[in-house]
């Protein structure tokens, strides 16, 4: 028997092939091929994550003596025509332009995407004492101020793939910004939890900003409950104390829960002490990023600083700027409080929007907010938002990008 | 004015990287601007949790080793970049749901793997075996005859073409179907040897036959390679030769328009509100996007029409899972496994929004450093075409449109593997064409570039490659080029294209020298 062979095909076709790629040519339109957005895919891209977004401060709601929200609409006048669409817990990435040089800020949207679908994101702000951004924004922000802010950004959201359908919500003061926003969509129906419990932890009454309106969300929605946590007041209705194993294990409901933790560091660490008491997988532990990373050299094993002072050189798209640093600062807040505009979203490690090129010098990254690639370790690459310089350093950075 | 460099690179994907790399090796000032903050484009990873996901890769072809390096090994090698491959010899498992399925593991080991990728044929289908190692045979001849084809630039001796390399020419002008239908191949057997179309996004009764058996070629005699670090670590690392030889790469720049000289050469481009001037300037984005962003004075009708002529390659459905259980206690076994719901390419392509023909991957499977200890990373890759995405759906629709899909993926697979993924999810993203289109603009979110598909095969594009080039000073690396696509090709049509520049500037330099010595002697 023969060995199988194709001689059965006309070797010949072979000879027409490129007289007929040319003649495919030849018939085609002369026109300029249509643009990427005329194409269903790149439309809905750009719907979704625009490059940035132009918005004006539409009103203002004061708060009470610590808490302000700002109410963000498109400003079509500069070319934004509508909001995108977000995952309640998304936050925007906020230009602030400071006198000395402009900084980023992430703030959670504290509004529901029906909101945003209906034209409006609300940011809910808390005044911090002698905080430079802070003070910028309570004295300058006003109906009319325009903002630039990024699209909405961020991994705190409900994953009906991976997570429980129902949710524990452990909430620490002002970070309760991204749960209000679940609580509302759980409301309004654009998020299919079954049960979302919000254990919100302040100091007193006075301070748990949003509580009405979180109430009347809780009195409206069966599959919303409030529970407040007052750790320095008692009051009928409310728990009293912090927010602990035995408060979280009283409220929790049966079956599986997945557990959204969002609050401020010292809360954060005293949660991270016994939550694996609780006996839930790790995936069923969700965290709200960080936050700045403060006060390093506390950490164990926290390596000595080569000097008090250091040089930091950066470089931007081949031009080179000399600045100062010393090792309690982050790399990314040195060059935003020298005058480099360096791109940042979520400014705790996580998100590797900052992600730069460290030419020299020593540096600390702690480990809880390192949030890089493998690959970045060993070709030299940080993210200097959670980057601590440990001796004078180069840095290779791209310009600012929202 | 002076060019401030001698090459621009526009697009960090895996052949402009690898052409930037090579250009700077070869001494010249090279800067490649990027429009996102990481080089890669496809070839990269993101990190959710403990997890970094592989965003694009299955595998390389034809990388080789040290002892029996290839194309890819010996290009790596010669930038000077070590991505620390990693192998698998087991090529996939295919589960074929359909009456007529079936279920194999085929694989090439040992010291001929293609006598041992026949036997796993020859064992599910007897009587096939001679006709798999026919194919190794052919695909062997098609090399003698590509090498035959470079020698010549192109310029063939008809009469020794049609004499010495008439099934080169068969196998380049017919169907890899009608290839094995001719060779006798019975349809199981061929069902089976057609399982690596989704690779390539055209079906193989459409898709060359030269083109789709060299690839098989190259997962079957090298294996499937990775690398350690992933794929970002495969961009970094020839990000890094590209800055160790001088180079620069500038991110969050995208380049806004190309510029043109007075005779219709272009000269540079605009980026960030600046202009970079350079002697050539290669595009690592498709020609479409070039045409948008030039003049259209620039734009040649030719240029115009064999854009307009083109389809646009594949893009993909994806969902990346971190499951909190190892790779032994989800019990796949193997690394990539393809599950169909006809043993057909064309039904499968056709049910492509409909679970006709998805892909399950654990890269634990390679290397169980992919994640933490007691843990492991799956991933799942439909093929999905931009125009595929329901024409209503809105904003507001999308996440929940993607998310049922993929809990469509995930039951299916469940199903047919006899394995619990769902209640193991610790990460998960879904990624869709719109994904792609984000990330790398390119029209309807392609990740293939153009169909290489009929008119415009791989031969067909090899032997136009010279014409089809129309501006100036222009080249274009990456999946858009004569190999089309797949990181292998595209990291070949970056040194391809590299040293063609480089030979091209070392000759002006050359000619510019001998004129000024010229003069100098006068």
């Amino acid at each position: 028997m023969a060995k199988p062979n194709i001689r059965s095909l006309d070797a010949m076709a072979f000879t027409s092939m490129a007289g007929e790629r040319e003649r495919h040519i030849e018939e085609a339109s002369t026109a300029i091929p249509p643009k990427p957005s005329s194409y269903k895919a790149n439309r809905m891209a750009a719907a979704l994550h625009p490059s940035v977004q132009h918005v004006k401060i539409a009103q203002v709601i004061d708060r009470g003596p610590r808490f302000r929200s700002f109410v963000l609409e498109a400003d079509e006048d500069r070319g934004t025509e509508g909001l995108a669409w977000f995952d309640a817990g998304q936050y925007l990435s906020v230009e602030v332009p400071l006198p000395e040089g402009a900084v980023t800020r992430p703030f959670s949207i504290c509004s529901s995407p029906l909101d945003a679908k209906n034209g409006q994101y609300q940011l809910t702000l808390e005044r911090v004492p002698g905080g430079r951004v802070s003070d910028f924004v309570w004295d300058t922000w006003a109906e009319g101020t325009k903002l630039d802010v990024s699209m909405p950004c961020g991994e705190f959201t409900y994953e009906p793939i991976r997570d429980a359908k129902q949710v524990v919500a452990l909430v620490g003061g002002s970070s309760i910004t991204p749960i209000y926003s679940l609580a509302k969509a759980v409301a309004e129906g654009t998020e299919h939890i079954e049960s979302l419990t919000i254990l919100y932890g302040t100091n007193t009454w006075d301070e748990a900003v949003l509580e009405a309106e979180l109430q009347e969300l809780a009195d409206s929605c069966d599959a919303v409950t409030l529970v407040n946590v007052l750790a320095d007041e008692e009051r009928d209705g409310c728990e009293h104390g912090f927010i602990t194993l035995d408060l979280v294990r009283k409220h929790a409901p049966e079956g599986d829960v997945s557990y959204f933790i969002c609050g401020p560091q010292a809360m954060r660490l005293a949660i991270d002490a016994w939550i694996d008491d609780l006996g839930v997988r790790r995936k069923f532990i969700r965290r709200e990023v960080f936050g700045e990373y403060r006060d390093p050299e506390k950490d164990p094993g926290y390596p000595a600083p080569a000097a008090t002072e250091f040089k930091l050189t950066v470089r931007v798209c081949g031009e080179e700027h000399e600045l100062t640093c010393n090792a309690h600062d982050t790399l990314l807040n040195w060059m935003e409080r020298q005058g480099i505009h360096a791109p940042a979203r979520c400014r705790s490690g996580e998100c590797g929007w900052c992600h730069s090129r460290l030419v020299s010098g020593d540096v600390y990254v702690p480990e809880r907010t390192d949030g890089r690639r493998e690959a970045d370790k060993k070709y030299g690459y940080v993210h200097p938002c959670a980057t601590f310089p440990l001796s004078d350093v180069v840095l290779e950075v791209p310009p600012f990008a929202n | 004015m002076d060019p401030q460099y001698d090459v621009v690179v526009v697009g960090a994907g895996n052949g402009g990287l690898m052409c930037a790399a090579q250009c700077a090796k070869n001494g010249l000032k090279t800067l490649v601007l990027e429009k996102h903050n990481l080089p890669g484009g496809c070839a990269t990873t993101f990190v959710r949790g403990r997890y970094e996901f592989e965003a694009s890769l299955h595998e390389l072809c034809s990388v080789g080793t040290a002892e029996k390096p290839d194309e890819v090994y010996r290009l790596f090698e010669k930038v000077g970049a070590d991505p620390d491959w990693r192998y698998e010899h087991t090529m996939f498992r295919a589960v074929c749901t359909a009456p007529d399925g079936y279920d194999v593991t085929l694989s090439g080991t040992g010291d001929d793997p293609w006598d041992t990728f026949a036997q796993c044929v020859e064992d599910a289908v007897p009587g096939s075996k001679e006709g798999v190692l026919a194919i190794r045979d052919l695909v062997e001849h098609d090399k003698d005859a590509v090498a035959y084809i470079t020698k010549m630039k192109g310029k063939l001796n008809p009469l020794r073409m049609i004499t010495q390399y008439a099934d080169f020419m068969r196998m380049a002008a017919y169907s890899a179907e009608d290839v094995m239908v001719a060779l006798g191949l019975p349809a199981k057997a061929r069902n089976i040897l057609c399982t690596y179309w989704g690779y390539l996004g055209v079906p193989t009764d459409e898709l060359k036959a030269f083109h789709y058996f060299n690839m098989v070629d190259g997962y079957v005699t090298d294996g499937a390679a990775f690398p350690r670090l992933k794929s970002h670590g495969l961009s970094e690392g020839l990000a890094k030769v590209i800055l160790d030889n001088g180079g620069d790469i500038f991110y969050n720049t995208e380049v806004d328009g190309f510029v043109y000289d007075g005779n219709g050469a272009v000269c540079g481009v605009t980026a960030g509100g600046k202009e970079y001037r350079a002697r050539r300037i290669v595009s690592n984005i498709l020609a479409n996007n070039v045409w948008n962003l030039s003049p259209a004075k620039n734009v040649p009708d030719k240029a115009r029409q064999l854009a307009n002529a083109r389809s646009f390659g594949i893009s993909v459905f994806t969902i990346y899972l971190g499951l909190d259980i190892s790779k032994d206690e989800l019990g796949l076994g193997n690394y990539t496994t393809f599950i169909q719901k006809s043993p057909r390419a064309r039904d499968q392509y056709d049910l492509r929004s409909n679970k006709g023909f998805y892909i399950v991957n654990c890269l634990n499977e390679i290397f169980d450093e992919a994640t933490p200890e007691g843990t492991c990373q799956l991933f799942f890759t439909a093929q999905l075409d931009g125009s595929d995405i329901p024409d209503d759906l809105t904003p507001e629709e999308y996440k929940d449109w993607k998310n049922k899909l993929a809990q469509s993926y995930i039951a299916d697979a469940e199903k047919v593997l006899g394995v619990d993924i769902s209640s193991h999810v610790e990460e998960v993203v879904v990624a869709t064409p719109v994904t792609f289109a984000r990330y790398l603009g390119t029209p309807t979110g392609t990740i293939y570039a153009y169909r290489t598909a009929g008119w415009d095969s791989v031969m067909a594009r090899m032997s136009a490659q010279f014409t089809d080039n129309t501006v100036q000073s222009l080249s274009f690396v990456g999946g858009q080029t004569a190999r089309g696509d797949g990181y292998s090709c595209a990291f070949i049509s970056g040194d391809t294209t590299a040293e063609r520049i480089t030979n091209q500037l070392r000759a002006e330099d050359a000619a510019a020298e001998a004129v000024a010595s010229g003069k100098a002697g006068e």
